[in-house]
């Protein structure tokens, strides 16, 4: 009555409905995850449904199945796999998250793989048969798989490269990359005989070179500025320094265009003086009013000769176990001249005659306030 | 025997026929019936969100382009269901041969991407015109930033020389600007995306989180304008309300002084003095009134980004100057005394507004009941157990079980705030 391909997705379908339950009673019955399982759940007993309607879409071959045979007839590689794979997430939960994620991952792929040539070898008697079965059952699930694998291996070795070579240098390697990757793609559209052996060989080449490129690069680690910033925690916004004498620079402010180009104010530092401007308005202004407790972007700009930093000033605290008051306040990085760097800030509280805002250009003249009603 | 079976199955054609008939009148009927009620409902006169009846010159911009571009997509559109309509019916399946089959006329193809591309570039012309028309703000003369939140709007008014607002000014619900204007709304929200839209004064523009966005207003007369938030924003979404209620420059003048006089502690021994200790106790980690004061008479801050998903409540300060409350979905008036503003003559109207909301005018009924339990009136996100999700904040104000005297006394407190 079952054909294999039922069976398959019968179990998938039940083996969700079981994991939806316990996620239910022992995760959150509320959470998303929940629904995710149910719907993998409908989505196999819908599927289960065709292939038991359709006969598994090949009536011929479910005609010509033989009885499952009693043993497993090819030798597997799976249960080593499956064993390995727990090795690794134990190994992960004693040491690095990473490591336990791709020990799941690893623990889930060859279990299924170890489940669907299981229950293949036992389809007939018939080895040609039962690989064709399998295959067919696995196939959809292991090539995307492998891709992914793929993808990520060139993506990871891409970065380690791309992070440690200069910046004037990423933008060259990263073109000629692309160029690259269009010629080839060119050469397998126009000329046939580009096709087979040699794109394997230029891809497995041009992979095998990128592994040993971005293995030396992680071995080098990344460009001075990046590793000097990842050592200070210079993206913590508490570690930054917003006083004249902070050495702290970036090299890599913040281009991204949705930020720069609906910002509440842009602040402009231009011949040692600095001014705002309000999008929408003509004109500058000294005073810039922001509401309170809502993130808020500002634009800074350096037009000086120096390099110079934004700092928002916003009051003084007591820290309570010591009773001692300082300053609060956050700032951009150094900013070259003719770059802009952006500052998302939000003031939980409004400003005050005895609690003042504003924003300071260290070395520069004029000081433009911040009100927060 | 014969004939009389012969009868019978002709009645029952004739049955059967009849439901058919029947079956297609009642459609027709119902069909026409809905359109009709539809066609009918334009004539609707007491409709303050009518996109048909600009109040001012970013409306009229709009109308005159609606009036260009609604004309021509009516005629195209019946033109082109009258069509397919003729063509289903006239060559409907009769059993008739199936016609001579052909493929391709180029004069035909030719003329039907010129006419409509010559529509289009008419209606293009006259759209792109106006869309730059609207996004002008060089010249603006006055500016408020508008915050949405779930489910309310807040507005505060920048110190502004020119406007006479030497301080920040912030109030939510009604935004008040001067007749003759050209006011800049510099709009984002606090949570999630919300529209602010007044269809007489302008289109709709989105409020989004992170990003500031413009839009300009400007009113010919005094008056009340209604509007309503147009982006699905959550539980709420339609009882986000907003009114602009346009003075006249001496009017919002006057305005603009009382918004900013000093905060008044009520005087000790009263009801509404008791009802200031209420306020601070109950009232204040969320609602802030500017220069109120704790009994040590240290400057009392509220903390909405402790207790509030978005970060924010509205500030009460002056609430008695409003005529709306919560998102302007309740009236703080009574039904009387807010007619008698909204029908107001023009040259009437600032002075009605102004006089804010008395003790005899003050609907007791709707802010007693917002007191007593603020969920029941409005849906928000406010049950204590079911906050999990926002770090237990709240989205909307909870029930804080007052008791009816604490009620009495937070009235008689509230109606000081003028």
């Amino acid at each position: 009555m079952f054909t294999p391909g039922s069976k398959y997705f019968l179990g998938l379908t039940g083996l969700s409905v079981v994991s939806a339950i316990l996620y239910m009673f022992f995760v959150n019955p509320n959470d998303l995850g929940v629904v995710a399982l149910f719907g993998v759940a409908v989505a196999g007993a819908t599927i289960a449904g065709f292939t038991l309607l359709t006969r598994d879409g090949d009536s011929d071959t479910a005609n010509e199945a033989v009885e499952a045979a009693a043993q497993p007839i090819t030798p597997s590689m799976w249960p080593l796999a499956f064993a390995l794979s727990l090795a690794v997430v134990l190994v992960g939960m004693a040491t690095r998250p990473m490591v336990f994620v791709v020990g799941v991952g690893l623990f889930f792929g060859s279990g299924i793989e170890w489940t669907v040539q299981n229950w293949a070898n036992r389809a007939s008697a018939d080895a040609e048969f039962n690989g064709f079965v399998r295959a067919r059952a696995i196939s959809a699930l292991e090539y995307p798989g492998l891709a992914a694998v793929a993808g990520a291996i060139i993506a990871f070795f891409f970065s380690r490269v791309m992070l440690g070579v200069s910046k004037e240098g990423a933008p060259i390697i990263f073109m000629i990359a692309a160029a690259f990757i269009l010629v080839v793609g060119i050469a397998v559209a126009f000329k046939p005989s580009f096709r087979g052996k040699p794109v394997v060989a230029t891809i497995v080449a041009s992979v095998l070179v990128l592994a040993a490129a971005g293995v030396a690069f992680t071995v080098k680690g990344e460009r001075s500025e990046l590793a000097v910033a990842s050592k200070e925690d210079h993206y913590n916004i508490a570690n930054r320094e917003c006083g004249e004498e902070s050495g702290h620079f970036d090299h890599l402010p913040n281009n991204r265009v949705s930020m720069r180009s609906s910002v509440a104010a842009t602040i402009t530092v231009e011949d040692g003086k600095a001014y705002a401007q309000l999008v929408g308005l003509p004109t500058k202004v000294d005073t810039v009013t922001i509401p309170r407790s809502n993130a808020t972007t500002i634009l800074f700009r350096n037009k000086d000769e120096e390099v110079r930093r934004l700092v928002v000033n916003l009051g003084t605290k007591t820290v309570a176990e010591t009773g001692v008051v300082e300053k609060v306040g956050v700032c951009t990085q150094l900013v070259e001249k003719g770059k802009e760097n952006a500052l998302t800030i939000t003031v939980p509280k409004p400003s005050s005659a005895e609690q003042q805002y504003s924003f300071t250009v260290p070395g520069v003249t004029g000081e433009i306030k911040l009100v927060v009603p | 025997m014969m004939n009389h079976k012969s009868q019978l199955t002709s009645e029952k054609e004739m049955k059967n026929l009849t439901t058919v008939t029947s079956s297609r009148r009642r459609i027709a009927t119902g069909v026409v019936g809905v359109a009709t009620a539809l066609f009918l409902s334009g004539c609707a006169t007491n409709a303050p969100q009518d996109t048909w009846k600009p109040k001012g010159p970013n409306a009229e911009k709009i109308d005159a382009l609606q009036k260009l571009v609604f004309p021509i997509a009516g005629i195209v559109g019946v033109l082109v269901m009258a069509l397919a309509a003729y063509i289903f019916i006239k060559f409907r399946d009769k059993g008739q041969a199936i016609p001579a089959q052909s493929h391709g006329k180029p004069v035909v193809e030719i003329v039907l991407t010129i006419i409509p591309a010559l529509i289009l570039t008419v209606c293009g012309v006259f759209t792109f015109r106006t869309i730059f028309e609207l996004a002008e703000t060089q010249d603006t003369e006055m500016v408020i930033n508008v915050t949405g939140q779930q489910w309310w709007w807040e507005y505060d008014y920048p110190a502004q020389e020119a406007q006479g607002i030497n301080k920040p000014i912030i109030t939510s619900g009604q935004l008040v600007i001067p007749v003759g204007t050209k006011v800049l709304l510099r709009e984002t929200s606090r949570d999630v995306i919300h529209s602010y839209w007044i269809p007489a004064l302008n289109g709709k523009k989105d409020a989004v989180p992170g990003r500031i966005h413009l839009l300009r207003l400007e009113a010919d007369k005094p008056g009340i304008y209604a509007g309503q938030c147009t982006e699905f924003c959550g539980l709420s979404h339609a009882n986000m309300r907003m009114e602009a209620i346009a003075l006249s420059k001496e009017d919002f003048a006057k305005w603009v002084a009382n918004q900013q006089r000093d905060y008044v502690s009520p005087e000790e021994g009263t009801l509404a003095k008791e009802g200031e200790t209420v306020f601070l106790n109950q009232c204040s980690r969320c609602h802030q009134v500017n220069g109120i004061k704790d009994p040590s008479g240290k400057a009392v801050i509220s903390a909405p980004d402790e207790n509030v998903y978005s970060g924010a409540a509205p500030n009460l300060s002056h609430l008695m100057s409003r005529n709306t409350f919560a998102g302007a979905m309740f009236d703080l008036v009574t039904k009387e005394c807010r007619s008698s503003v909204w029908g107001a003559p023009s040259e009437e109207f600032g002075a009605k507004y102004l006089e804010g909301v008395s003790e005899s005018c003050l609907n007791q009924k709707n802010l007693r009941a917002w007191l007593r339990n603020a969920p029941a009136m409005k849906p928000m996100y406010a049950d204590p157990a079911k906050l999990e999700k926002t770090g237990g904040k709240y989205r909307g104000m909870p029930n804080l079980n007052l008791t009816e005297d604490d009620i009495d006394k937070l009235v008689a407190y509230l109606l000081t705030l003028k």
